[in-house]
This record gives C-alpha cells, sequence and structure tokens, in this order.
C-alpha cells in the first residue's frame, strides 16, 4: 500500500508549496522591490553629491547644508509652503459649503451632483490646467468677462505667468479632492442625529454647529490634507501657468532632474518635501482621530 | 397680547429668511464650485470647433478642420497607441497583483499584512513628484533604461493601491459562508477560487481595470520622469502645450475628454450596479 498514492501527495504537496512560495514573492516581494527600495534608494542619493558631471557615491551631508544656505531655494520653499496653505484654506472655505448644499439634495440631483464632481477627478490633470490658461490669459475670457461688465478697461495680465494663476488653477483643480471627503463625512451622520438635535429644541445654526460640523470634521481634514500635500508638490500647473514669476518648489525640484542635472541635489530637495508631506500626512491621521472621533 | 405675538412672528420671520439666506448662499458657492470646475474645459471644447483673432472667437469660422488636422498627425497617433499599451499592461499587472493581494490580507490583520497595506498606499499617498523621482533613480541604478516598461511599472506602481482596496472591499462584503461551503462541499482552493470567488468579484474586478485604465491614461506627473522615447499622450501633450496654444490641442483635449467622461460614467454605472448587486445577495 505504500506505492504510488503517497507518493503522488508528496509531489503534489511539493509543487504546492512552490506555488506558495511563489505567491508570497509576488505579493510580498513586487512591492518591496518596486516602491520600498526605490525609496530607499532616492533616500541614499540625497546623501551623494555630483562632480564634475560624475555622481560621487559618498555619505555627505551637504546637499541639505547647501538648501539651508541658500537664501533663494528657502525663500522658493516658504513661499510654496504658503500659497499651498492659501489654496487649501481657500478650497476649504468653498468645498465645506458645496459639499454642505450637495448632501442636503435628494435622490437623483444628488447622486448627479456627486457624479459631476467625480468627472473632472478623472479627467486629465493637465488638460484642466491647460483649460485654466486658456481662461486667465491676456486674451482669455475672465479678462473678456471683466471688460463686459465693466470691471476693467483693458486687459489685464494679472491672471496668468504669476503666482496667482498658479493659485487660482491649483484651487480649481484640487477643489474635487475636498469636496468629495467631506461629502462623505456628512453622508455618514445619521439624519436620527439631526432630528433628535431639533426635536431638543436646537436652531439649525446650534445643530450645524454642535452636531454636523464637528462630525464632519474628519473629513475636512482628510480633505485639507490632500489638497495640501498636492499643492505642495505639483510642478505641472506652476510650469504651465507660473511664467518666471510664478517658480514653486516643485519646479525646483524638477529643474535638478532636467537642465540643471544634479540628481542628488534634487532628490535632497524631494526627500525634504517627503518631510512636510509626511508630517502634513501624520498630523491630519492625528486631528482626524483624536479630538473628533471620541466624542 | 398682540405685543408678543408679532415679537414671536417677526423672530420666525426672521429665522426663516435667515435660513433661507444660508441655503440660497450655499447654493451660490456650489454654483461658482461647479462653474469653476466646467466652464474653462467646455470653453476648450467650444474653441475647437472655431478660429481665434487675438482671443475673440470668429463664429462663422464653424467648421471640424482641427479634427481633421488631427487625423494627420503621425505623432499624435504614436502617443495615443504608447498610452494605450501602457494602459492594457498597467491594467493586467495591477489585476493579478491586486487580486492575489486582496486574497492574502482579506481578514487577515497581522504585522506583516499591515506592512503590506501600508507599502502599497504609499505611491498613492505621497506627492506623484516623488514616486516618480525614487523611481527615476532607481531604474538608473540598476541600469534599466528608460521607456514603455518603466512606464508600466511606474503606473502599475501607482494605481495599485485602488485597485487593491476595490477588490479587497467586494472581497469584504462577501459572505464568509460561501467559503466554507465551498470547502465542506470537497472543492480544493482553487477550486473555490476559480468558481466561488471570482465570479462574484466579477464586477469589482471590471470597476478596478476601468478605474486604473482611466488613472493610468492620464497620468503624467510619474511618466514625465520615467519615459523615454516613445511619449504617452499626455506627455505628447505636456510638450505641445509648453509651446503654446494650437487650435488641434483643442480638438485632441476635446476628445479626451469626452472619452474620460464617458469612461467615468461606465465606471460610476458599475459601482452603481455592483452596489446593487451586494444589496440583492
Amino acid at each position: 500500500m505504500s506505492g504510488p498514492g503517497l507518493q503522488t501527495t508528496a509531489a503534489e504537496r511539493t509543487r504546492e508549496r512552490g506555488a506558495e512560495l511563489l505567491r508570497l514573492a509576488l505579493i510580498f516581494g513586487l512591492p518591496a522591490v518596486f516602491i520600498v527600495i526605490p525609496l530607499v534608494t532616492f533616500l541614499i542619493y540625497s546623501f551623494w553629491r555630483v562632480e564634475d558631471g560624475q555622481l560621487v557615491r559618498e555619505f555627505g551631508l551637504g546637499n541639505y547644508v547647501e538648501f539651508l544656505r541658500s537664501d533663494s531655494y528657502r525663500f522658493v520653499f516658504g513661499r510654496t509652503l504658503f500659497m499651498s496653505l492659501q489654496v487649501t484654506a481657500i478650497n476649504l472655505v468653498l468645498g465645506y459649503a458645496a459639499a454642505l448644499f450637495i448632501s442636503q439634495r435628494r435622490g437623483r440631483t444628488k447622486y448627479l451632483m456627486v457624479l459631476a464632481l467625480i468627472v473632472p477627478l478623472l479627467m486629465s490633470y493637465i488638460i484642466k490646467i491647460y483649460a485654466m490658461r486658456g481662461l486667465l490669459g491676456t486674451n482669455g475670457q475672465l479678462n473678456q468677462l471683466l471688460m463686459a461688465i465693466g470691471l476693467l478697461s483693458e486687459p489685464s495680465d494679472l491672471f496668468l505667468f504669476n503666482l496667482t494663476a498658479v493659485r487660482i488653477t491649483l484651487s480649481v483643480v484640487l477643489l474635487p479632492f475636498m469636496i468629495l471627503p467631506i461629502f462623505v463625512a456628512l453622508e455618514r451622520i445619521p439624519a436620527s442625529f439631526l432630528h433628535a438635535s431639533a426635536d431638543l429644541g436646537a436652531s439649525p445654526w446650534q445643530t450645524f454647529r454642535l452636531v454636523t460640523l464637528p462630525m464632519s470634521l474628519p473629513g475636512a481634514v482628510a480633505g485639507a490634507m490632500f489638497c495640501y500635500v498636492l499643492a505642495s508638490g505639483d510642478f505641472l500647473a506652476p510650469e504651465l501657468v507660473g511664467g518666471t514669476r510664478g517658480f514653486t518648489y516643485g519646479r525646483a525640484v524638477f529643474s535638478q532632474f532636467g537642465m540643471a542635472f544634479n540628481w542628488p541635489f534634487g532628490a535632497a530637495l524631494s526627500v525634504i518635501l517627503l518631510g512636510v508631506a509626511m508630517s502634513v500626512i501624520l498630523l491630519a491621521g492625528r486631528l482626524a482621530r483624536s479630538r473628533w472621533a471620541d466624542r | 397680547m398682540g405685543r408678543p405675538v408679532s415679537l414671536v412672528r417677526r423672530s420666525l420671520l426672521a429665522r426663516l429668511t435667515g435660513r433661507r439666506l444660508v441655503a440660497s448662499s450655499l447654493g451660490a458657492v456650489t454654483g461658482f464650485v461647479f462653474l469653476a470646475l466646467y466652464a474653462p474645459i467646455l470653453l476648450v471644447a467650444v474653441l475647437s470647433f472655431f478660429r481665434l483673432r487675438r482671443g475673440k472667437i470668429l463664429w462663422d469660422s464653424f467648421s471640424f478642420q482641427w479634427y481633421a488636422e488631427l487625423l494627420s498627425n503621425r505623432q499624435l497617433a504614436e502617443a495615443l497607441t504608447s498610452s494605450l499599451v501602457v494602459g492594457f499592461f498597467s491594467v493586467l499587472v495591477t489585476l493579478v497583483l491586486a487580486t492575489l493581494m486582496a486574497f492574502y490580507t482579506d481578514r487577515q490583520d497581522t504585522r506583516w499584512t499591515l506592512a503590506l497595506r501600508f507599502v502599497i498606499f504609499l505611491p498613492f499617498l505621497l506627492p506623484p513628484i516623488i514616486t516618480g523621482l525614487s523611481l527615476l533613480v532607481f531604474f538608473k541604478e540598476i541600469g534599466l533604461s528608460r521607456g514603455l516598461i518603466t512606464v508600466i511599472i511606474g503606473h502599475s506602481v501607482f494605481v495599485l493601491a485602488l485597485v487593491y482596496q476595490t477588490i479587497l472591499t467586494r472581497l469584504q462584503a462577501l459572505s464568509r459562508t460561501l467559503v466554507e461551503a465551498s470547502q465542506d462541499l470537497g472543492a480544493t482552493r482553487w477550486q473555490t477560487v476559480r468558481f466561488v470567488l471570482l465570479p462574484n468579484l466579477r464586477m469589482a474586478l471590471v470597476t478596478a481595470s476601468l478605474l486604473a485604465f482611466a488613472l493610468s491614461f492620464d497620468e503624467t506627473m510619474i511618466t514625465l520622469f520615467l519615459v523615454g522615447d516613445n511619449a504617452t499622450l499626455p506627455v505628447r501633450l505636456y510638450a505641445m502645450m509648453r509651446v503654446g496654444f494650437t487650435p488641434e490641442i483643442n480638438a485632441l483635449v476635446t476628445l479626451i475628454l469626452l472619452f474620460s467622461t464617458l469612461l467615468t460614467i461606465g465606471i460610476a454605472r458599475f459601482v452603481g450596479r455592483d452596489a446593487g448587486a451586494q444589496v440583492g445577495l
């Protein structure tokens, strides 16, 4: 009885173990190779340097020191972070109002409005920026509109190729990222909570301040996080609508990998950006969890 | 007696008008938001049919001229092919990988699965410029030259999290008893996957594919770092846009917008049907 039956199960077992190993290699190996290792390589790169067009693979803090010493890089860095804060603040106000309005609609209207928010989200990013550039230019439709209603007597170049253009463009393209998380948070508030609040004699304003606002805050935090992280690292919008006056940190990084060809310095600049992004994500996580969710 | 009543009435009236004021200003903001999101895009679409002189639309110049000129643009046709190839392979790679990962991590919160989830979501959460740069540096170090393969890897890394989450969400909604019943009836693990789980995941797989394809088709920031000579469509567009405006771009942009709008509505319908199927289960 010892024969073939047992042997096949042994062979099967080996084959199954082989398949299991392959599966684990795919599941854990591929993300390790294509996500973790590149990020680590990138971090290491930021400590190397370029001399006479040659990469010198030696550890050193030179790139970071250069960033701290350079007034212009520090200035662009600060300006970009501040601009991202402005964009986030504007979008928080606009986005919250819109999300609140949409969440109060019913049935089909609500569904269509949400769909109308998702459609631009999946539209090509670069096309949206291009469309904004057409709108904002000296010959653009914004200028024509302002002239038609008499606010301007001649076309203004205020709206294109400067930081204002970058602010407006980023605000518009990032709006859905702000509205959708807030909307989702608002939708999760049980209607019974709002009824209970009204039954207990709270005015609509009190209900909003004491029930709706605190319960939707995690959504607002998530939206603000998306907005800030994406705005601070963006280089396409400034590149296309910023002109020379709208230079941002993202462009500074990008240029190191193009014309300037100083990859280690570019890596160091983006590690600093990564630090900002990580802190914002962690801060958002803490804000969304600790203070409001416990109530 | 008359005085208090009128006072009450007045405050009620004030409250009602106040409420209406709030509602209408919220509505106004929402209207402005939709205007800001759609006006630029619609303008491009309108402009693609007309000629411009100093920014003014010549209304009597309606034609399909710019669309016709697109057809003869070889570079754009090549870029479109690259985009389709990249989209197809990115979807294929992420579907297989994300399905394996979803099966493995479903209802398992070990330290390893949590770490895996964290790593998958990194490229999605970090600014795209970081993902693009880290892959660029990595490919340089291992000596893989830039081309469609590097772009496919970049896109796969970027969309993996969304595909994984879509499949996992559906998997977790499936009743555990389905798997148990299948096992009790003597099915092997592979048979359970093949005949029980995959059919139930079909809608999620379709949704995830569409979503991944849409994201890959539009991805620009990561692609710019990884692309070689075969530019994808957004990269080619970026190069054209840096030079300036041409009505041809407007025509092309209109077509792409139409395509991604249809894709989004398709996804929304699938998601809706999938949700319906879940309720029906």
